[in-house]
């Protein structure tokens, strides 16, 4: 298929692994599914330390639930991915942790204490969420699929986040502090989860094209505002003055300025090139090759049992 | 040999058992399957797979899903949060949906 | 026997022996979990992290199941798990040490033994005259089985080759450890004469070690002589414990005790 062919027929689950499709669509939605899939596993990273550290045996429970769902979700979009014939699981995982696999820039900072988690727990993820909504519509049928599946679970998790966020704005006055602070620190990030404005963004254009994305980063972070900054209001937290966000009432949306976020530091992230990057890359990947021997192992097993087998004739 | 076949009905859609045939090779099953389950059914695509390669597990060796208490993961459980925005609600509708099925048949 | 008994029935030895058995198993679920967790995003592949993952929730899942009965007696969330001195906790140090990077083979060996010994005694447990326990027991077992299968497969697999070595390695140090599962409790007269446990500790050791001895052996390991082997001083059972235990206590206590002791949050279930 060429890439006029593709243009014109874009459109949600209009594609499939039997399709003859060319290389510039397989290699870009490569780069958006393995994008996607890595931040599951990074966002697991950063969260899996308040499995431990959750105050309540429930919350522990859901906290690990939480936790697994992520592993789980990688597991369902580095399929996807794979069904595009460019890159193997594997390669993708060994690029992730040799600092070549790109993330979302939320996962690249530390998180440190309990008042943080509802800034992933229930923002990100909500974020994550409202995005991943519209990829139900994608162009490539697996990642749809597999869209199926994320949004199904997700709605646990945002509501996991809110309920501790809930609990924390009904705490001790230090504990409401503590909360406001940590929402200080994350709210621009929170609001780069969406990447650069439209014109600023590379591979935006041909994603809307070929139907691999259906709305724009700005139209997604405008919506995601406007339900997520009432919410912000509603358990008491301020929303900072900067970046300013300015409520449009003839379009009925929330804008932000996007001049006041800091874009050297989004870049300087985007190229996995942070002090949280390198450490959270880093002892993720320690951790993959210390079980390398594990993978060995069953390779030999795997390759033991296939000898003998007759294959299925084709 | 026994292969296996799904069906999907339409493009985008998922593939899903509807059957079986005999041939002795891919090529035949499919062949075959394209008029013994392809014919009458309004069908998109589909795959064949030799049925000696397929496991199963089933509820007699496995409780799936557990037996204990697994409320914490279900969005329902969350009763005093309203969901956020439209998807989370399309989420949570979704899961009390199978929470009524696995209810229906304990 | 038909259970019977109530919390109300109970008189006060009876309730000392009821609550010593739910202690230690309350305590080996949480701790064994509390360890497992740490195999999140860690596990060699994404699927054997996903199987990991569901067994540590079906054992903090089985904690609750006996704490909550502790709560029917008396006892709260907070005081059960967020403030009880550490060494009132009655594991089995075999659930508390901590795990070397990649040690995989530490993980399956240590599921294995703790599996395999957790499976008889729930069914031990099965016809307990204690009413509450007796509800419950079913459920946790059916879990226990897809546990002791998963390790199985993967023992099975990983004692094929290179990697038996290991294995080996991960039993020697772990298997004094696991010894002090079938210590005798203080009250082990009443649990056995009330019926609350219709086998003797020692017979579910005897029956423990016949089982275990020889599956592990006949995968070409050597298994330290249980009469022989040389037992770590800390028992767990009586509340002594390796030095680890304290470290992972303040670890998992942290937000509990930034936050100034908080209401223990329950999800979706009513306080008992």
């Amino acid at each position: 298929m060429d890439l006029e062919t593709v243009k014109e027929r874009a459109g949600p689950r209009q594609f499939a692994p039997k399709d003859d499709m060319p290389e510039k669509y397989r290699k870009a939605a490569t780069r958006m599914i393995q994008f996607h899939a890595n931040s599951e596993v990074m966002g697991g990273y950063l969260e899996k330390p308040f499995i431990r550290q959750a105050p309540s045996i429930d919350r522990k429970l859901a906290f690990s639930a939480k936790v697994q769902d992520e592993i789980g979700h990688a597991q369902l979009l580095y399929r996807a991915a794979e069904s595009l014939g460019i890159k193997t699981r594997e390669e993708m995982l060994d690029e992730l942790a040799n600092g070549e696999g790109k993330f979302l820039n939320c996962f690249h900072y530390p998180m440190e204490s309990w008042h943080e988690v509802p800034m992933i727990a229930f923002f990100v993820d909500g974020a994550a969420m409202h995005r991943q909504a519209t990829l139900k519509n994608t162009s490539w049928t697996p990642y749809a699929h597999a869209m199926d599946k994320v949004c199904f679970e997700e709605g646990f998790h945002v509501k996991h986040g809110e309920s501790i966020l809930s609990e924390l704005m009904n705490g001790s006055k230090a504990t409401q502090e503590k909360t406001q602070e940590a929402f200080e620190l994350w709210w621009p990030r929170i609001i780069q989860f969406f990447g650069p404005t439209n014109d600023k963004s590379v591979h935006n254009d041909f994603a809307q094209q070929v139907g691999l994305k259906t709305k724009s980063n700005d139209e997604l972070r405008d919506t995601f505002l406007d339900t997520y900054v009432p919410k912000a209001e509603k358990y008491g937290l301020e929303i900072p003055e900067y970046p300013r966000i300015e409520y449009d009432e003839a379009e009925e949306t929330y804008h932000v300025n996007e001049d006041d976020l800091d874009w050297d530091e989004f870049w300087t992230i985007a190229k996995n090139d942070s002090e949280g990057s390198h450490e959270q890359i880093g002892s993720r990947a320690h951790a993959q090759a210390a079980v390398e021997w594990v993978r060995e192992s069953m390779d030999s097993w795997e390759q033991a049992s296939n000898t003998g087998t007759p294959q299925a004739a084709d | 040999m026994i292969w296996e076949v799904f069906r999907q009905e339409k493009s985008g859609g998922y593939h899903k058992h509807c059957g079986n045939v005999h041939a002795p090779d891919r090529e035949l099953a499919l062949q075959f399957a394209a008029i013994q389950h392809g014919r009458r059914m309004k069908t998109h695509s589909l795959w064949v797979a030799p049925q000696r390669e397929i496991g199963e597990i089933d509820a007699d060796e496995m409780s799936f899903g557990g037996m204990t208490d697994k409320t914490y993961r279900w969005a329902t459980s969350y009763t005093d949060i309203e969901p956020a925005a439209p998807e989370v609600a399309e989420s949570e509708a979704e899961q009390a949906d199978v929470e009524h099925s696995l209810e229906a048949d304990s | 026997m038909a259970a019977s008994l109530t919390p109300e029935d109970l008189d006060e030895t009876q309730r000392a022996a009821i609550e010593e058995l739910l202690f230690r198993m309350a305590d080996d679920e949480y701790v064994q979990g509390e360890r497992l967790i740490e195999w999140q995003i860690y596990a060699p592949t994404l699927e054997s992290d996903l199987a990991l993952a569901n067994i540590a929730q079906d054992e903090f899942g089985h904690a609750r199941l006996w704490y909550d009965l502790l709560e029917e007696l008396g006892h709260t969330e907070a005081e059960l798990i967020w403030e009880r001195p550490a060494d009132e906790f009655k594991h089995t140090t075999l659930v508390e040490l901590p795990f070397e990077e990649g040690d995989w083979a530490d993980v399956i060996v240590r599921c294995y033994l703790f599996d395999s010994a957790e499976r008889l005694r729930l069914e031990s447990l099965v016809d307990t005259s204690y009413a509450p326990l007796a509800d419950r027991v079913g459920k946790a077992l059916s879990e226990e089985r897809y546990h002791l299968e998963n390790a199985q497969s993967w023992l099975d697999r990983l004692t094929d080759g290179d990697s038996l070595e290991h294995v080996q390695d991960a039993l020697e140090r772990l298997f004094p450890h696991a010894l002090s599962l079938f210590g005798e409790p203080e009250y082990e007269a009443e649990i056995v004469e009330n019926g609350f446990r219709t086998d003797a500790i020692d017979d579910l050791r005897v029956e423990w070690l016949e089982t275990v001895i020889p599956y592990l052996e006949s995968l070409g390991l050597n298994v330290p002589d249980p009469d022989d082997a040389e037992r770590p001083t800390p028992r767990g059972r009586d509340g002594t414990h390796t030095e680890h235990w304290d470290e992972l206590a303040a670890d998992f206590r942290k937000t509990y005790n930034e936050l100034e002791a908080p209401e223990p949050a329950r999800i979706g279930r009513e306080r008992a």
